[in-house]
């Protein structure tokens, strides 16, 4: 079994990037991935209800391949925190993806730890974009890992190009911190990751429909793991961290 | 396949890559030529390095190709190494890296490099998408004003695992026919399928930044892109000899 954990969808008219969920659906057929956690483009930066609304439109399309995660603006401030709390005790959302180069607040700024928190004690994680540019680098996510160390927080590209390294030593220091490998061009940096973190602290994940699933997949294969690193990645820490209503009654696809 | 984008040498950023190293993987990955350049020496001088790419190819002519390296910064003695590069090594072309050598892609720095290549009629690959130096639109305004010289844009002209800099990209192969686009790293596989597309087939070639980046999981952007099999025997293969005038392989 195979659990892409960040991917997206949003087909909203006049979106830049329009990726309705057969997209993704299609491409996960083509890498034998079993399950896709989705997401927008876009933040839902108040009480736009329809952002939510959206992605839980594509989970019910899709009951058995779509796992939703609100991706939130926290400057949305208490209406943002309760459409955020709705999404995941209404909608059955499972995470929070925070990506700051589009609401431009520094990751630990109080209105991103408030947000960080509730999530914490909703039981799901973060998903941050984490790369290359201001506000998304590895060490500046650190900052907010230190202020909530009880909820986990995934660094979602592990670091991008350029930060990768960094992205490994902030999460020697942090134990809540997850990295997770989508579009991050480097199979030996996956390698490197799990010799120095231990797999258990990596997610595997595609960035899909942009970046090809399938190519993802084939990433962490060439990577050299053991088959139960694989696994770890593939599937076992997502179920861990997040959990999977469906019972998987699949082997991993070799 | 041509991998159109290879470096060859001991490097200054901790990297290196043997000629043996290199013709191991491309047996291993089914690359039946690569393009190399120098990895930027430790020595900080390229000459020698030049030098020595020239005797890897000369050593392996069916399996490499060469362009030279040189850092425009050093003005007169620059377009003097890029001429002994073509005229006298028989290199391919010439390579630059805005973002190791520290020079804006538009710069006038960079324009008797250009001057040199077109009366020659020899191809820049030119290192981009780097924040600062090779961003698109400074891409954009060097082809511009080269608009005779054929450009290579490595990584699709953008690294930006945002997806910020897609559209950049996009309108710079638009408005300048005379740079093309190379797919090591390129976020989002999608767009390499776009630009196929929307701007042709002929526009895109297979390179790997080995050894910053792996040859064999770069090929993958290829042979698994959604397009046909005759697309990507262009893209893997075909424009790389159109392009860099390569002789005819077995």
């Amino acid at each position: 079994m195979i659990v892409d954990s960040h991917t997206h969808v949003e087909d909203f008219p006049g979106s830049t990037w329009s990726d309705p969920p057969e997209t993704i659906v299609r491409l996960i057929d083509e890498a034998q991935i079993d399950l896709a956690v989705i997401m927008t483009y876009r933040d839902a930066a108040g009480d736009d209800e329809y952002v939510i609304e959206h992605i839980a439109e594509a989970m019910h399309r899709y009951p058995d391949r779509l796992i939703g995660y609100a991706r939130m603006n926290p400057r949305g401030g208490d209406k943002a925190l309760d459409l955020f709390q709705r999404a995941i005790t209404d909608y059955g959302m499972k995470g929070l993806k925070l990506h700051p180069v589009s609401y431009l607040l520094h990751p630990a700024s109080p209105q991103t730890v408030a947000m960080i928190e509730l999530a914490g004690e909703l039981g799901v994680p973060t998903l941050f974009h984490c790369g290359d540019e201001d506000f998304t680098f590895p060490l500046q996510i650190a900052e907010v890992a230190a202020l909530v160390p009880k909820a986990p927080i995934i660094l979602g590209h592990m670091g991008g190009y350029f930060h990768v390294k960094d992205a490994i030593r902030v999460a020697k220091r942090h134990p809540n911190l997850i990295l997770e490998t989508s579009a991050m061009p480097y199979p030996a940096m996956v390698k490197q990751a799990v010799d120095e973190l231990g797999a258990e602290r990596i997610l595997f994940a595609s960035d899909g429909p942009g970046c090809d699933p399938s190519i993802e997949v084939e990433k962490i294969r060439r990577a050299g793991l053991t088959p139960e690193q694989e696994d770890l990645l593939f599937v076992g820490n997502f179920k861990r961290l997040v959990g999977i209503d469906r019972p998987a009654t699949e082997e991993t696809p070799q | 396949m041509i991998d159109v984008h290879a470096h060859l040498g001991d490097g200054l950023f901790g990297l290196s890559l043997t000629v043996d190293d290199l013709l191991a993987s491309m047996a291993a990955n089914g690359i039946e030529h690569t393009i190399v350049s120098p990895l930027k020496p430790i020595t900080y001088q390229f000459g020698p390095a030049n030098d020595a790419l020239a005797a890897a190819v000369s050593a392996h002519p069916q399996q490499l190709s060469g362009l030279g390296r040189v850092d425009p910064w050093q003005g007169a003695d620059a377009v003097q190494e890029a001429v002994r590069c073509l005229d006298d090594l028989g290199l391919a072309g010439l390579f630059l890296h805005p973002d190791e050598e520290h020079f804006p892609a538009n710069d006038e720095i960079v324009f008797p490099l250009m001057e040199i290549l077109r009366d020659r009629q020899r191809p820049l690959m030119l290192a981009g998408g780097y924040r600062g130096t090779s961003h698109p639109s400074q891409i954009g305004d060097l082809a511009r004003q080269f608009p005779d010289v054929t450009i290579v844009a490595t990584h699709g002209g953008q690294l930006n695992i945002s997806g910020m800099l897609l559209l950049d990209a996009m309108r710079m192969f638009q408005a300048h026919p005379n740079v093309l686009f190379e797919t090591s790293g390129v976020y989002r596989e999608d767009f390499i399928e776009d630009v196929v597309t929307e701007l042709g087939v002929e526009r895109v070639l297979f390179g790997s930044n080995a050894p910053y980046m792996d040859q064999g999981f770069e090929t993958l952007r290829v042979s698994l892109a959604h397009c046909s099999d005759d697309q990507k025997r262009q893209i893997g293969r075909e424009n790389a000899v159109r392009v860099f005038q390569l002789p005819v392989l077995p």
